[in-house]
């Protein structure tokens, strides 16, 4: 086999609030596809940062072909034949293909032409159909991704380290990318491929490295292996499928909420939503599935209130809200779990009592003649600390301070309490431990029994196919069909998801 | 008319420099928010590098040094420790107006009589100064001006057209890009704000080595802002800061030539006129071309 | 509470710190930095009067420091405190101008108040608004409001609020029916300082207390989440631009009826930057910013007594070479105590991983 292209050797790299990686050992051989397997926060992207040389590490030593390097920036590993991919593209949207490609690897006067001619050919060569000249943010994630692979092939990578390159793909795309990773690899190059995913890692791996809480936990080849074993090394345990109350169909509740016909178009005239008609009933769990960015973060919009309908209406609990104020939405009870609670959830550097007041500071209840009344605010807190099981001394905690599953479980106090009605979850479970997905499941699971409508937004088809008695799939905006729980495989949800119509039509 | 036109050609030699350096550090994500007091600064330096020296080159080298120490600190605070630009800006503002004003008098003590200096001469260009018209507005300038005159084709040049520029362009954009290009950012931060400083130091020597040979700690009196500002209105392009300077220049030589009569008329308006302008624009414009990551710092671990 | 512990060590240390470094640039003027200080500060601590004043020249500045800071935590940047009391002044000293001898002092003193407030808040609001309704960058906008404000004024001093001799441009000076009544005798100590003082507490009161305090910290940290909350960031902008504003204008009710009694060319010029100043050294807190006022009036009170000292020939304007000093050093020290919070964050989690 030869010496192998890349040996990290006990690698240990702490941050402010967490240990990342401890005592991380693995190697890369030429020719192989490694995939590196774990959930969220298991620390896979931080080891390769180390290895491209984002991060510095507290202990630990990089073999390169077998000599010990120092990598102490991305170009010093860009200069040993190293290339990374990160989750989130790092390009300048603004810029074109050809400036993003070249950016750090030319010096002095830039004949773009030139360099956009000679880019061609490469893309080419790949059969990468991309347009070199046009600023690429206002290309598709899909053309996105094979200019940052073009990015690596420029510099003639020949280990390159993929993170979650399939998260924003169809699976059509996904198998392209696949395709071109046998490729890449059969010329002798060494692929490092971070996913949670083991689909795509029984599909392309040679070999597998599994972690979990920042260790190695399990090193096997892809034969020698299955889904399931995979997911127990994941994970440490067995999945539970939380029990789900067997769907009461005769007695489908009141409409709760309504999309009668809803368009939504941004000002430059893209289409976010495209004529979406859809009933969730009370009592019922309603799912929409899809590859994220097809509108599923704009239907939530369009529900809270964030933006509102160029065309069409929504009605809840009979009345039309397609124009009213966030506010009155809240007060009417619809509770809301943000896909970014860092972003749209939560103030970080705000208690936790304050964080509760975010959704109740027009709240009678927390507010008296303009004065909050921090005294029941803080009960509250607390006993929302209790009931939920967050981990955490009290209300006056820093709520940058707790773990996000800690965090995702005070959102969800928060808005259960504030959604008497409507509950809206998009991707409430993405980035968190087994433990806190299930709680949240069992949440979800007893408001639904308290008769709530709850919308569940996912990109997890298992979440998906779990929880929802109905599912709707999204594909650029548009709904491609609403199914019972049941009637769809995997295989026929897949092509939806791509876009491709199935033959049956909405079963309301 | 004439005179009046020179004379906006000359006030806007200082505003093009600091806009081209203001443009410059923006696009890397870096407001200078110290510029008044890097003008001062460099107002200063001049000031005091041609008196003792005797001599003007020596003084507008002093400028550059000590724009270029103003923004070391202002630098080292904002870039490698990530502090707020607006305060640190603020604060070097007010440092400036104190080290000028302290050393002065370490320096010269009370003088009996107003220190002054000799300004640069004016340097006509051969043959192009004979051109009627436009010859006495553009080339009956001093150094200063020329240099300006230059630095327009060449900082368009450098922003669009080499790789220097497009490293630029994309810091103040997605830092993280450049990043992962293998590009210290936050090393392309801290140099573009120094150079930017020096330019800065240079153009804030033009009013006293290149204009009114005497030195007095509210000489800027806002043109540093200005600069800062044309900056903003042009779209942090240096196209757009060239046509900026032109208008803040006019208004500059308009509001000097104003001064001078007391009328009932409300001259008071037409000072005022370039900063009732930025507003204006600022308010009505609605295409601005922010960069990205303007004003926020860079950390790559959380 | 840990927290603030350490805030206000790290600040204080800045402080020295930068207190230090200045005393010994008094080295370049020759003198002996420890004796100049001392002689300076016995003059200041044993004169009644010089005492007074350090109040005297903080009251100003409380309320600059208070405009800064208030839109600081709705993540506004207001620079144009001096133009909002500028604002405040010139209403002031017409009012006054207008009304002194024919309305009670204690009316025409509240009328001042409202009318001052109201002349910052209508700048203040208008920068706001701005910001609200086309979000224009408030920063440039409210910087260049002083300017358009100072010429505004400077128009007025030589047209119709010029002094009836026309000589200078310069307003006629307020009867004494118009002064704030001083509450220390024997100095220029005025009731604007406990209406300043007053002013922060309130300030403080409001941020932390109520729901509209909530809100505007809300949408500064984090305007995504407030929007969910329902909470409306343009209104915020404006409400929020308005008290700043109005908080600057009160200064020209202390500054014109409490010490200059007349409108001026250049007055005051500095106390909207150097409340900018103020307010970071506070950390934006109402309360911190009623000491660092007095620390940057005693600052200033230092720098004009050493001016005064005989035989030496140290400049007043030593006060901004201190202040920028010790500004820069308190900011120094607020990365320094990220850093070493971060670190020993970190060296804890070591020690629990191993």
């Amino acid at each position: 086999m030869g010496t192998p292209a890349v040996e990290l050797q006990h690698i240990t790299k702490c941050f402010a609030k967490v240990v990342a990686n401890r005592d991380v050992s693995l190697t890369v051989n030429n020719g192989e596809v490694v995939a590196l397997l774990g959930e969220n926060g298991a620390g896979k992207s931080t080891i390769m940062k180390i290895l491209y040389g984002l991060y510095g590490m507290d202990e630990g030593t990089i073999l390169i072909n077998g000599q010990p390097v120092q990598i102490k920036s991305p170009a010093d590993a860009m200069s040993r034949g190293i290339a990374m991919i990160q989750q989130h593209f790092s390009l300048v949207p603004t810029h074109t293909a050809a400036e993003n490609i070249i950016l750090g690897n030319v010096h002095g006067y830039i004949p773009i032409k030139k360099y956009e001619a000679k880019l061609r050919q490469i893309a080419q060569d790949y059969g990468f159909d991309v347009p070199m000249d046009r600023p690429v943010g206002q290309l598709a994630v899909g053309q996105q991704q094979k200019i940052e692979i073009l990015k690596a092939l420029y510099i003639n990578t020949s280990i390159l380290i993929m993170d979650e390159p399939t998260a924003v793909l169809t699976p059509q795309e996904s198998d392209s990318l696949m395709r071109f990773i046998k490729s890449f690899t059969a010329k002798g190059n060494s692929v490092v491929f971070i996913t949670h995913k083991m689909k795509e890692v029984m599909e392309v791996a040679d070999r597998i490295v599994v972690m979990r809480s920042g260790a190695v936990v399990a090193e096997v080849r892809r034969d020698e292996t299955d889904e399931h074993a995979l997911a127990h090394m994941m994970i440490g345990q067995d999945i539970v499928p939380p029990v789900r109350a067997a769907a009461a169909e005769e007695e489908a509740g009141q409409e709760v909420l309504r999309f009668d016909h809803v368009s939504l178009r941004e000002k430059g005239g893209t289409e976010l939503l495209r004529d979406v008609s859809f009933t969730i009933r009370a009592g019922e769990i309603f799912g929409i599935a899809g590859v994220s960015g097809n509108g599923q973060d704009d239907i939530c919009d369009v529900i809270s209130g964030v933006k509102q309908p160029t065309e069409g209406a929504l009605y809840f609990c009979g009345e039309e809200i397609s124009r009213a104020s966030i506010r009155q939405r809240n007060a009417a009870g619809i509770g809301y779990v943000p896909v970014d609670r860092y972003r749209d959830a939560m103030v970080m550097d705000m208690d936790l009592a304050e964080n509760i007041l975010l959704k109740g500071c027009f709240d009678k209840k927390w507010v008296s003649r303009g004065f909050i009344r921090r005294r029941e605010l803080n009960r509250y807190t607390d006993e929302i600390i209790a009931k939920h099981r967050v981990k955490a001394t009290g209300w006056s905690d820093l709520a940058g301070g707790l773990s996000g599953g800690n965090q995702q479980k005070l959102v969800l106090g928060r808005e259960v309490d504030v959604g008497k009605r409507l509950l809206v979850f998009n991707q409430p479970t993405r980035g968190l431990d087994m433990g806190a997905v299930d709680r949240i499941h069992h949440v979800i699971l007893e408001e639904k029994e308290k008769k709530k409508a709850v919308l569940l937004v996912s990109t997890e088809l298992t979440e998906i196919f779990e929880m929802c008695d109905r599912i709707a799939v999204m594909h650029s905006g548009r709904f491609m069909g609403i199914y019972r729980s049941g009637e769809l495989t995997t295989a026929q949800i897949g092509l939806l998801m791509a876009g491709v119509s199935g033959e049956k039509e909405a079963a309301q | 008319m004439l005179n009046l036109l020179t004379r906006a050609i000359m006030m806007s030699t200082p505003l093009l420099l600091g806009a081209l350096a203001e443009v410059y550090a923006e696009r890397t994500g870096m407001m200078i928010c110290a510029i008044e007091g890097i003008f001062l600064i460099g107002a200063w330096g001049g000031f005091v590098g041609a008196y003792l020296s005797g001599s003007l080159a020596l003084g507008l080298l002093a400028a550059v040094a000590a724009g270029i120490a103003m923004a070391l600190v202002y630098a080292f605070v904002t870039v490698t420790l990530r502090q707020q630009q607006v305060v640190t800006g603020t604060a070097l503002n007010i440092l400036a107006v104190g080290v000028c004003a302290f050393f002065q008098r370490v320096l010269f003590g009370v003088p009996t009589t107003p220190l002054q200096i000799d300004t640069l001469p004016k340097l006509p260009v051969p043959l192009l100064s004979r051109i009627p018209l436009l010859g006495e507005i553009f080339f009956q300038q001093n150094i200063l001006t020329y240099l300006a005159y230059i630095l327009i084709p060449i900082s368009i040049f450098v922003l669009y057209k080499t790789s220097l520029g497009l490293t630029i362009r994309s810091t103040g954009e997605n830092p993280v890009a450049v990043d992962v290009a293998g590009i210290n950012v936050n090393r392309v931060r801290f140099l573009t704000v120094l150079a930017a400083g020096g330019f800065g130091g240079l153009a804030g020597s033009f009013y006293t080595v290149g204009y009114l040979g005497m030195f007095t700690t509210s000489i800027i009196g806002g043109r540093g802002w200005i600069a800062f500002a044309i900056c903003f209105l042009g779209n942090w392009s240096p196209k757009g800061a060239v046509l900026g300077t032109l208008a803040f220049g006019l208004a500059d030589a308009i509001s000097v030539y104003f001064r001078t009569g007391t009328t009932v008329f409300p001259t008071e308006l037409i000072i005022a006129l370039p900063y009732i302008l930025t507003i204006v624009l600022t308010i009505f414009r609605s295409n601005f071309q922010v960069p990205a990551k303007l004003g926020v710092p860079y950390s790559k671990e959380n | 509470m840990r927290k603030k512990v350490n805030v206000l060590l790290y600040n204080t240390g800045a402080v020295a710190v930068g207190l230090l470094i200045s005393a010994c640039l008094l080295l370049f003027m020759d003198v002996n930095p420890a004796e100049v200080c001392a002689q300076t500060l016995s003059k200041i601590v044993t004169d009644k009067y010089n005492l007074g004043e350090v109040l005297v020249k903080a009251t100003p500045l409380i309320f600059t420091s208070l405009a800064f800071a208030f839109t600081y935590k709705a993540n506004l940047f207001n620079i144009g405190a001096q133009g909002q009391f500028l604002m405040g002044s010139i209403v002031a000293v017409s009012l006054s101008l207008t009304l002194q001898d024919t309305v009670p002092t204690a009316l025409l003193l509240l009328l001042v108040l409202v009318g001052s407030f109201a002349a910052g808040a209508a700048v203040g609001g208008l920068i706001g608004a701005a910001k609200a309704k086309f979000s224009a960058n408030e920063f440039l906008v409210s910087m260049m409001s002083t300017y358009v404000v100072t010429n505004f004024m400077d128009y007025l001093l030589r047209t119709s609020l010029q002094e009836t001799k026309a000589e200078y441009m310069q307003t006629d000076a307020i009867s004494a029916g118009a002064y704030l009544p001083n509450i220390l005798p024997g100095t220029r100590v005025h009731l604007g300082f406990l209406l300043a003082v007053a002013a922060a507490v309130l300030v403080w009161v409001l941020l932390s207390k109520t729901s509209l305090g909530f809100q505007i910290r809300a949408v500064g940290r984090n305007p995504f989440s407030a929007e969910l909350g329902g909470i409306r960031a343009s209104r915020i902008y404006i409400i929020a631009f308005l008290i700043s504003g109005g908080l600057a204008g009160l200064a020209g009710l202390t500054e014109i009826n409490g010490v200059q009694h007349m409108l001026l060319r250049d007055f005051n010029a500095s106390i909207g930057s150097y409340g900018i100043g103020i307010a970071i050294l506070a950390n934006g807190n109402p309360i911190g910013c009623i000491f660092a006022s007095i620390l940057f009036g005693f600052l200033n009170i230092m720098g004009t007594t050493m001016g005064r000292l005989p035989g030496l020939s140290i400049p007043a304007s030593i006060i901004e070479l201190i202040e920028g000093i010790v500004m820069i050093c308190v900011i120094i020290s607020y990365a320094l105590r990220g850093y070493m919070e971060n670190r020993s964050e970190k060296q804890r989690m070591r020690k629990a991983g191993v």
